[in-house]
């Protein structure tokens, strides 16, 4: 497919353009994808559109959502990373495992303690930050191939949970700030309650703030940040990066520990949720999910340009269409399908993009 | 064969080629008769490689005709060429390392039984081939484990293989040892017998001499001259080196400053394994240091090793007295050494970002507080757009709209931005037209004379003699002779680099 280089047109471009054509921003066609299949989800399901369904769906995807905007620096840095999913069952159950040892069942009404909670807390993601350090000196100084270096993470990380919990559950001890935190804070006004004595307010779950907030944060370090832009230096041409004075490897491990601490996070916030964690399933195949949605979002998986906008509506899309076909009564089964459909779609629709370019 | 051996086989006619605003070719032609080696010399640059490049099919001339056989041919691909019977020996080589001897020469053309590939026949036609070229290689050894040299005389034997009438050899004694060297010219003289022209192109003038029925000189893109044998073994080395810088100086160098005494960088005894043996020099601060050599000779990797871009071996580098150990550019850059690559697109600018975000990659840090300040940025970019004359729409604007001589300026600015101490700067102008190659010229004059010292590796032979006060010439990894820039010839300079006059 690749087209006979052309010899150095030098002078020929030697007038600059004086401005350049406005292009259509690379998510364009992820936007234009949700926006029809929430208009016609919503017109065979009415019931698509209302607050609960919608917070439902965010919260559903908000672990897989936040590792796929870390996962997304990582793919316009030129790598990938493939042990994410292990990880959010093997920090998360690791977090429980901690806090189960600091929690004393509070007596009667006394206040429970928030000890266990940093503990678990400071497990998860510091477990999180370690196997992303691993991960980024293993390919940096150990110059394994990013492939290689996670999908040996992948199955290291997988297996030790499954080791420890002797391939059953890590079960939260009953800590009521732990399950809190897999909950969220009372929406006022809203009132789901069909008894008309008690009022119970919607709730609003953390975990879309914490999603909220990474991503926030992530776009600011990708584009206005030293790391970001080394980042995007690093996947566009890592030689040209390393002979401009950037420090290639020391980028590299940095942007590895970043998503292996959003994994962490990202574990936390699972755990919480469900208030335990299964060895054998949590987080399962969920890092070819973020790869999928940062794919569909139209980073470029060769690295050198990133969007967390197009990756956060690549999550929507396949949580979307995941929830559609729920209300929809389609089998779930036929969902990886329509993914793997969206997934080839998205592709050539980029690549046709970049030829107009 | 008498009518073959006095027959003419290819005809170039006035072949013109440019590469946008560069004219690597102008108005060339050549003839090649059937048992003759007609050999092609010039200087780096000098335009044999894009003529071997049009000849066998990878690049199309502009204008002008190629005769095969009293013939007009269009050679549209390299498929072309074989098709025709033009065959080039690679100085690049280009070799699967991870197939047989056999399996190489073969490649693309196996010989096939029953639909499987017929290992025996390839083993054993490639065990004839190789014997006939004094060179005994087992035909079912893995090419990646063999030498250089043996690695060159597969690809000789790939090439005669396809009993070519045409056969071009880029160099192809650069990697060879004096014995396969012999071999190699009583291939020739076979390959003469049975009425195949060559083209044989070399930096080594005795050769040339030796293997040589006529001699076509190249300059600046054009063929200056062909030589009879007689002609050429009158006139001698001396002649041709003459003929193949014969040219007046350019006077569009500004006047040198003179440098001040105190040394910027000293390199004592550095070695890189395989390509520099024990470099020793010295410059002071203002003084421009030309290093001249052919390809190959080991200059940009000199340099790469004083940044750390290579592993040392051995040997110490100073500058401004401190003994530095850079490990990288980015240590070098803190020590006050910056380093220009020669290979800009791959190495000097990151194509797919804008002009800014190149010019501010090396000193970043200093636009942030701590997010990137694009205004900041904005506005240094600016000044260099200014300073150094860039041409350019936006400062956003990608790189890739601007001109190969506003490109390298961009490049130079990134590390302007350092305001280093040394400026090392490999092949400055290349692929940069004229306009601006005088400005980058004063430009190193004026940084020079504000007390920087620059490390100047070009190829261009003019440049160099022009703009350095004082030229080191490297051969094979050695620096053979330094002299003053003010005496030194052209002249001169090839032969200390093409090894002719050999130190005591």
């Amino acid at each position: 497919m690749t087209q006979p280089q052309q010899p150095m047109l030098e002078s020929m471009t030697d007038v600059p353009t004086p401005h350049r054509r406005w292009r259509f921003p690379s998510w364009s066609g992820a936007l234009l994808a949700l926006v029809i299949l929430v208009i016609a989800t919503a017109m065979k399901e009415p019931k698509f559109l209302q607050l609960s369904n919608i917070l439902n769906i965010l919260e559903q995807n908000a672990a897989v959502g936040m590792i796929a905007i870390g996962m997304t620096l990582i793919i316009t840095l030129g790598g990938i990373d493939l042990s994410v999913g292990s990880l959010v069952a093997l920090a998360g159950g690791l977090g429980i495992l901690a806090m189960n040892r600091l929690f004393d069942k509070p007596a009667g009404d006394a206040a429970e303690s928030i000890i266990p909670l940093f503990a678990a807390a400071g497990t998860t993601i510091g477990i999180g930050l370690l196997a992303g350090l691993f991960n980024g000196v293993l390919i940096t100084k150990g110059r394994i191939a990013p492939f290689i270096a996670t999908l040996a993470g992948l199955l290291i990380y997988r297996s030790t949970a499954m080791w420890i919990a002797r391939g059953g559950q890590f079960f939260s001890d009953g800590s009521e700030l732990f399950a809190n935190l897999g909950n969220g804070f009372d929406i006022p006004g809203t009132n789901i309650s069909r008894n008309p004595r008690r009022v119970v307010p919607m709730e609003f779950p953390y975990a879309i703030l914490v999603w909220l907030t990474v991503a926030i944060v992530a776009i600011v370090i990708l584009n206005r940040t030293r790391l970001g832009r080394y980042i995007i230096a690093i996947g566009n041409n890592e030689r040209a990066a390393r002979y401009s004075a950037v420090a290639v490897d020391r980028v590299k491990i940095i942007a590895y520990t970043l998503l292996g601490g959003i994994t962490g996070i990202a574990a936390l916030m699972n755990a919480a949720n469900y208030t335990s964690v299964n060895s054998a399933n949590t987080g399962i195949l969920l890092e070819l999910d973020a790869i999928a949605a940062v794919v569909i979002g139209g980073t470029r998986m060769e690295g050198g340009s990133g969007s967390i906008v197009g990756t956060i509506l690549g999550v929507l899309l396949l949580g979307v269409i995941r929830n559609m076909m729920v209300m929809r009564g389609i089998d779930t089964y036929a969902q990886g399908v329509v993914t793997g459909g969206i997934i080839i779609a998205a592709v050539l629709l980029q690549r046709a993009g970049a030829r107009r370019a | 064969m008498p009518d073959i051996a006095t027959s003419e086989l290819l005809l170039i006619q006035s072949i013109t080629k440019r590469f946008g605003a560069v004219r690597a070719l102008t108005d060339v032609s050549l003839s090649l008769d059937a048992g003759q080696v007609h050999c092609i010399i010039g200087e780096n640059g000098a335009g044999k490689s894009t003529l071997m490049k049009i000849l066998s099919g990878v690049e199309r001339p502009d204008s002008g005709n190629i005769l095969y056989r009293g013939e007009n041919v269009t050679l549209k691909s390299p498929a072309d060429a074989q098709w025709l019977g033009i065959a080039m020996i690679h100085q690049e080589l280009n070799l699967v390392d991870e197939l047989s001897v056999a399996g190489n020469i073969f490649l693309g053309r196996e010989r096939r039984r029953l639909g499987l590939v017929n290992n025996r026949w390839m083993n054993e036609r490639a065990a004839e081939l190789l014997k006939g070229l004094n060179c005994p290689i087992e035909p079912t050894r893995r090419v990646g484990d063999l030498s250089i040299a043996h690695k060159q005389m597969v690809e000789i034997a790939k090439a005669v293989s396809i009993d070519a009438s045409v056969l071009i050899m880029d160099e192809p004694t650069a990697v060879l040892t004096r014995r396969e060297v012999t071999a190699l010219v009583q291939l020739i003289e076979r390959l003469k017998a049975k009425g195949v022209a060559i083209v044989y192109i070399s930096h080594i003038l005795s050769e040339v001499l030796a293997v040589g029925d006529r001699v076509t000189v190249m300059r600046d893109g054009r063929s200056v001259e062909t030589l009879s044998r007689e002609k050429a073994q009158q006139i001698g080395e001396q002649g041709l080196a003459s003929l193949m810088v014969g040219r007046p100086m350019g006077d569009h160098f500004p006047p040198r400053a003179r440098p001040e005494s105190r040394l910027a960088l000293e390199v004592r005894n550095l070695s890189v394994p395989g390509k520099v043996r024990t470099a020793t020099f010295a410059i002071q601060a203002g003084e421009v240091l030309g290093f001249a050599g052919l390809i190959g000779a080991g200059r940009t990797e000199l340099a790469e090793a004083i940044v750390g871009l290579r592993r040392r071996d051995g040997g110490e580098i100073v500058v401004e007295g401190t003994v530095i150990t850079a490990k990288n550019p980015r240590q070098a850059g803190k020590a006050g050494i910056a380093y220009l690559s020669e290979d800009r697109k791959g190495a000097g600018l990151t194509l797919g970002m804008g002009i800014a975000e190149n010019v501010t990659m090396v000193s970043l840090k200093r636009y942030c507080h701590p997010l990137i300040s694009r205004r900041e940025e904005d506005a240094a970019t600016r000044q260099h757009v200014d300073q150094l004359h860039i041409k350019i729409g936006g400062v956003r604007d990608p790189i890739e709209t601007l001109s190969g001589g506003n490109q390298q300026k961009v490049a130079l600015a990134k590390w302007l931005e350092i305001a280093p101490k040394v400026l090392i700067i490999d092949e400055p102008t290349r692929g940069v037209d004229v306009g601006a190659k005088e400005q980058i010229y004063a430009l190193i004059r004026s940084l020079t004379a504000q007390g920087m010292a620059c490390m100047l590796i070009s190829s261009d032979l003019n440049e160099v003699i022009g703009l350095s006060n004082r030229i080191a010439v490297m051969r094979a990894g050695r620096i053979v002779a330094t002299m003053d820039a003010s005496g030194a010839t052209e002249e001169t300079i090839m032969y200390h680099a093409a090894g002719v006059v050999r130190q005591g």
